[in-house]
């Protein structure tokens, strides 16, 4: 959505050769005015690698952004669309009650956090009596992402890949006090202080760990959302979801 | 893409790039930089016929966020790479910056599902440092609900050892005892899995009526429970006879690789640091260390179910000699142990969870090392897996039992 209020995408500047080359590509998002990156001279520094950094030049990192800058992966699949989308609707009901009751979970436990997930899952509180379905081992077969445990900065890549990797319509649960907001590793070098840092959030789940109830009680708000079409995913870019200016 | 930039060097979070670097640089296989040692240059060239697999981070049964570069002939596993720091939270850098109180939260999250072990080692170590005699009561509270959070951790290594080589039923009925256990020491600590309930000098309340009553009605049928839960596995022939001869391993080389524990003592090695180096209340009770001599998946997973029983007969002996008295040593708020240095280690559900703590005399660590089980015995994977099947590898892995918040703290 903000890669669409952006009128020209960082991955444009970076086909085009003028940002990143031997500097930080730094990008105000949103409705600031600043329509070009903000380019940094690095001129306090040098690596006393000649080829670290690959020696200053343009890395070509921005595939991910080129794609969605790109139309080819603004796909709509979670909405009606040709003649469908103008009969309104008590088929998107009956479709919302179908999504909410059959949510599947994508099996990523990152810490603590997934022990208690798993105690969620199993005999005791039975996820699955209220149509959270047993998880899914791949980010294909997912739709909703529980993210369970410390997000560090080396995983924050790998989950944004997932994130990515599932298919629309989504949504994303934060489980955990790390996770909302970094918790008891909030003053660590090493670890992202909440996911909403790096993926949107529907729903936030505070305790450290919380119990299995309340993950449940988490997942019924969540259907709640869905049913409502409350949430971010309704006006969510479609296909890879990339922070502009990346 | 032609980046030769290290992935280590994303070190800040702010940098867009850490989140989506491209193929080769995060998320590829092989490292984007020219190989640093000899190992890694052996490691990234592929032979005749081979090819690499990268197994995680995201895994179900890789026991966390590790990653596993797995170098395949056909089925089988030439050899492995396993790439560490998924889940690392910098805890021994936060412990410098807290004082000696607050260590105790951070730590806890290491190995999360024997919480109470890894508060056990750091309290022992600043008890060491200022000279603190801890009450025979609070010693006691303390061996009873250790070996209640061993029982947990080993009610947990069944149902995953058993998720590992394919089986779905034993993680529920694993998963009932351990939320009996967590739910009465809740009642005791006040939370489920991060007990934050050890103190330097004690412990931090007193046994409650609740938590005894959960404790009682447990201990009068776990046993039966336990044994009927042991016989959907160890009378499983399918599971008994894949898990036989995988990854064995003899004294001398778990030895070499610095195993303890289990692992160690299933390969007939008696060395439990609650008999080698006695500490808290352990010489006074009667149990027994149990080994076995075949060192294979089989025999760690027998050993476990084994310390289980020990760990029964533990509690029973902590409830019937429970003494009267104070639950903590008089101490004040703010602590400042004498500069000097400390060292401390307890017999984890894993094997010799130790902490090194440095004081200089303020009221914060100076440094704080964490010996951590799950890490050593890691390192132990490449020697066990080389030349089994990958189906095997998750198995051996899950037969050394490591947690991945104790690996990369």
């Amino acid at each position: 959505m903000a890669m669409n209020d952006d009128p020209e995408p960082a991955g444009v500047a970076a086909r085009e050769g003028r940002a990143r080359i031997g500097s930080t590509a730094l990008v105000v998002p949103g409705t600031s005015g600043v329509t070009a990156p903000i380019v940094v001279k690095n001129d306090l520094w040098t690596s006393a690698a000649g080829t670290a950094y690959n020696g200053g030049t343009d890395s070509g990192l921005a595939h991910l952004a080129e794609v969605a800058a790109s139309d080819v992966s603004r796909r709509d699949d979670a909405r009606w669309s040709g003649l469908l989308e103008v009969i309104p609707t008590k088929a998107d009901v009956v479709l919302d009650l179908l999504r909410a009751n059959s949510l599947w979970p994508l099996l990523s436990g990152l810490a603590c956090c997934a022990i208690e997930m798993m105690s969620a899952a199993t005999s005791k509180n039975d996820m699955d009596r209220w149509g959270m379905f047993p998880f899914r081992a791949s980010p294909r077969q997912a739709d909703v992402l529980i993210v369970a445990g410390t997000l560090t900065t080396k995983m924050a890549g790998p989950l944004v890949r997932l994130w990515e990797q599932m298919p629309e319509p989504k949504w994303c649960v934060a489980m955990g006090d790390c996770t909302c907001s970094g918790g008891r590793y909030k003053r660590s070098y090493s670890t992202i202080e909440g996911i909403d840092r790096v993926m949107p959030v529907d729903v936030y789940i505070p305790g450290c760990p919380p119990r299995p109830e309340g993950l449940i009680y988490g997942m019924m708000k969540l259907q709640q959302i869905v049913k409502d079409r409350r949430g971010h995913w309704p006006e969510r870019a479609i296909g890879p979801t990339v922070p502009p200016g990346v | 893409m032609t980046t030769t930039s290290h992935p280590g060097r994303h070190a800040s979070a702010d940098d867009p790039r850490v989140l989506l670097d491209d193929e080769i640089g995060v998320f590829g296989t092989v490292p984007p930089y020219p190989p640093r040692t000899e190992r890694e240059a052996e490691f990234y060239t592929l032979g005749d016929g081979q090819m690499f697999l990268n197994m995680g981070p995201q895994h179900p049964s890789t026991h966390g966020v590790l990653r596993i570069v797995l170098k395949l002939d056909g089925e089988k596993v030439v050899d492995l790479d396993p790439v560490l720091g998924y889940l690392h939270r910098g805890v021994e850098k936060l412990c410098e910056n807290a004082d000696y109180h607050q260590v105790i939260s951070q730590v806890d999250p290491l190995e999360y599902v024997s919480s109470l072990f890894c508060e056990w080692s750091p309290v022992m170590a600043f008890e060491k440092l200022l000279d603190v005699d801890v009450p025979r009561r609070a010693e006691y509270i303390r061996v009873l609900s250790g070996e209640l959070n061993r029982i947990a951790s080993h009610a947990l290594f069944m149902g995953w050892f058993a998720l590992d080589l394919g089986g779905l039923t034993p993680i529920l009925w694993s998963f009932i005892e351990r939320d009996e256990i967590v739910e009465m020491l809740a009642a005791l600590t006040g939370q489920r899995m991060l007990f934050n309930y050890f103190r330097i000098g004690g412990v931090n309340g007193d046994l409650n009526h609740d938590f005894m009553s959960r404790l009682g009605d447990w201990m009068s049928r776990a046993t039966g429970q336990i044994e009927a839960n042991l016989t959907l596995l160890n009378q499983n022939e399918i599971f008994v006879r894949r898990a036989r001869g995988l990854g064995v391993v003899d004294t001398e080389t778990a030895l070499a690789m610095c195993m303890t524990g289990p692992n160690l003592r299933a390969t007939g090695s008696p060395f439990d640091v609650r008999r080698a180096h006695p500490y808290s209340i352990y010489p006074e009770l009667d149990f027994d260390i149990p080994t076995r001599t075949e060192g294979d998946s089989l025999a760690r997973y027998l050993l476990r179910m084994e310390e289980i029983k020990q760990s029964l007969r533990i509690i029973d002996q902590c409830l019937h000699q429970m003494p009267d008295g104070p639950i903590m040593a008089k101490l004040p708020r703010l602590l400042r142990p004498r500069p000097g240095r400390a060292y401390a280690a307890i017999e984890g559900p894993r094997g010799q969870y130790a902490t090194y703590a440095i004081s200089d005399g303020t009221d914060q660590p100076f440094r704080m090392r964490i010996h951590d089980p799950s890490f050593v015995h890691l390192q132990s994977v490449g020697l066990l897996m080389r030349g089994d099947l990958i189906a095997d590898c998750m198995a051996i892995m899950a037969s050394l039992d490591p947690v991945m918040g104790g690996v990369d703290k």
